[in-house]
């Protein structure tokens, strides 16, 4: 199912960030958005998923035929959208294993069933969540550890993976996910980004970068600019080589023309 | 046969005269009670006294409440205090009344004069009780005395090790409890002292740590139950390289007022404590953490650091925090403080809720995360469970 954007307006406090932005992802396809700093791109990826700090003024975004603006944050995750976030909190005295069972028990669950009968059993979660993060290379002690307390910024974001592999979403928002990061680490995500666009190639996936250094390891179909909150450019992924190549400037004086 | 005392109102230097105690003790009580009745009563401004009313209280004579739950560690001597007054007179003469003395608060002298219940711990030097014991003491038969008085003495000496859970549970009016923590040079406690009463036990507590030369006490408070709580706490390390690990979880829902007033007392040279203490307040629930660092002149090279967190669940649910650092001698090598207070952290709801974790879940779990390190520290998987099922059931 496509996600849909449709002029869809945010503030933060009284300041507008996003100021009408229109954009469809499709199943299959990884779409980049790219665009300088202060352009609203996270505010976009936090603004789908529901962040109590921005405040929706106008728009709607619809997925698998909801409004989801209007749906509490759990239930997008439950409809099968994910966000990779830029900087993942660390919840105290929560255990990443403890933390990932109860995320898969949450999108497991049925209206109405008793949760004993729609959770994971423990054998078959622990089994999964090992090779997974072997495969991420995550060592396994990382499981008892508190979500996120004492992590690198590299292993942060290779538990946002794991999350990501865990949960198996429909549509995906990786937001900035190699800041950061080092080459090592950055090709160690991507790799299990596309493990899992391999066995899912209907997922849609989201990617929302600065650079275009990300987008050699996860490679885009489609690239959209973002500049000033809105979506001002699409292309294909030679866009985003071009902007490489020349910046940003080019495409502002040719949105914005030149010099005012 | 089971008598009571007559109630406070009423009770005379007399009554406290009780057959077969020796010369020390009968001296010990009538000294007491005299401070008792000298002494005017305090002025709280957060704890409701009506709720502690001691006129009306009738003390149940003879009487032993508590229970050892499951195995007493080999080596260790475990036994209600009184019987250790006639098996052990020395030790306990030696060391009752060291730490908590009877003329420091009106409800100190109170228990000095009346106790009756409570248990002697003793653990002989370098013995290293290789299990914890785990103590419950509760009010015993409610057609006696609906009062609690209970004195409990933990002595361990020079190289001992100890872990101890000191439980209060069950159902009753009011609940007077001393315990003093005796640690010689070099030894170590690990004490959990847990209040889990039914709805309605007003608790009023003295606990005082004298901490030896090198020794280590390592202080898990839980408190949850009970309608009433005033607990005014110490530990006093008073020996060189003396150290305390001390950690709290306090819950206040509907109707609870539960004050804690921890002590930390440096003294001798290159002590280190660090504190810990977390409340979690529901409904109508009131929590006070009114605590002191004092480092005392003539310490020296002290590292301290004091940490505690508030986080609120309702709108009406308050907790008030009151630390307090002094500082007399120039030369402390560290002193910290932190403290936070406030409701569920909205950035780590959202990060759960975009798992697809529904809300009430979500602070479920991050209530249960909060109080985990605390809990962790419970050494009998059986009480740490039921423990954290009970706080479970009630967020």
């Amino acid at each position: 199912m496509e996600l849909v954007i449709k002029d869809l307006r945010a503030n933060i406090g009284d300041k507008e960030i996003l100021k009408g932005v229109n954009l469809t992802v499709k199943p299959g396809t990884i779409h980049a958005i790219m665009g300088p700093n202060g352009s609203g791109k996270s505010t976009l990826s936090n603004t789908i998923m529901g962040h109590p700090s921005y405040t929706v003024t106008g728009g709607e975004v619809w997925y698998k035929g909801h409004n989801i603006l209007e749906l509490d944050v759990d239930d997008r995750a439950k409809l099968g959208l994910f966000l990779a976030f830029q900087y993942p909190v660390s919840i105290p005295g929560v255990t990443v294993a403890n933390f990932m069972r109860a995320a898969v028990n949450a999108h497991r669950a049925e209206e109405g069933k008793d949760t004993r009968q729609t959770a994971i059993p423990m054998a078959q979660f622990r089994k999964e969540i090992r090779e997974k993060m072997a495969a991420l290379g995550i060592d396994e002690a990382f499981a008892r550890r508190y979500l996120n307390e004492g992590f690198s910024g590299g292993e942060k974001k290779r538990i946002e993976i794991l999350q990501m592999s865990m949960l198996k979403p429909s549509m995906a928002i990786m937001d900035e996910t190699d800041s950061g990061l080092d080459i090592d680490a950055l090709k160690v995500v991507s790799q299990g980004v596309n493990t899992l666009l391999q066995a899912n190639p209907d997922m849609g996936v989201l990617v929302i970068t600065h650079y275009q250094r990300l987008l050699n390891y996860i490679k885009p179909n489609v690239v959209s600019v973002m500049m000033e909150g809105r979506i001002v450019r699409e292309g294909g992924p030679e866009l985003a080589l071009e902007l490489e190549e020349r910046g940003y400037d080019f495409i502002r004086e040719e949105v914005f023309g030149n010099g005012n | 046969m089971a008598t009571k005392l007559p109630a406070l109102a009423t009770l005379n230097a007399t009554d406290l005269v009780f057959a077969g105690e020796p010369q020390w003790l009968q001296q010990m009580r009538q000294s007491a009670w005299q401070s008792y009745t000298g002494m005017s009563m305090p002025m709280w401004r957060r704890t409701d006294l009506s709720a502690f009313a001691p006129d009306d209280m009738h003390v149940a004579v003879g009487a032993h409440a508590g229970q050892v739950s499951g195995a007493v560690p080999a080596g260790v001597v475990v036994m209600p205090l009184a019987q250790a007054v006639q098996a052990h007179g020395d030790i306990v003469h030696k060391y009752i009344g060291s730490a908590v003395a009877a003329h420091t608060t009106k409800y100190a002298a109170l228990n000095t004069a009346t106790w009756q219940d409570g248990w002697f711990v003793y653990v002989p030097k370098n013995i290293v009780a290789e299990v914890p014991l785990h103590l419950i003491q509760g009010f015993g038969d409610s057609t006696v005395g609906d009062t609690l008085v209970s004195r409990t003495l933990v002595v361990l000496e020079r190289g001992a090790q100890l872990s101890l859970i000191e439980q209060y549970a069950g159902s009753g009016a009011i609940a007077s409890v001393v315990s003093e923590y005796i640690l010689g040079d070099g030894a170590t406690l690990n004490v959990v002292s847990m209040q889990t009463w039914d709805v309605g036990v007003r608790h009023m507590g003295h606990q005082i740590a004298n901490v030896g030369n090198d020794a280590t006490i390592n202080w898990t408070a839980i408190h949850l139950g009970g309608s009433h709580q005033h607990i005014e706490a110490e530990t006093n390390l008073a020996g060189n390289g003396s150290r305390v690990d001390w950690t709290a979880a306090s819950l206040a829902s509907d109707g609870q007022r539960l004050l804690t007033a921890p002590w930390l007392r440096h003294v001798g040279r290159a002590t280190e404590a660090h504190m810990d203490f977390k409340t979690v307040v529901k409904g109508t629930g009131y929590t006070t953490f009114d605590g002191m660092i004092k480092i005392e002149g003539g310490s020296s090279e002290t590292v301290t650091r004091l940490e505690e967190h508030a986080l609120h669940l309702t709108p009406q649910a308050r907790s008030d925090s009151i630390p307090g650092l002094k500082i007399d001698p120039n030369n402390v090598q560290k002193a910290g403080h932190a403290s936070t207070s406030g409701e569920v952290d909205d950035e780590h709801l959202f990060y759960m809720q975009a798992r697809g974790i529904p809300r009430d879940v979500a602070v479920h779990m991050i209530v249960m995360g909060f109080f985990e390190t605390v809990l962790d520290r419970i050494p009998l998987e059986a009480v740490r469970e039921q423990v954290t099922a009970t706080i479970a059931a009630r967020i």
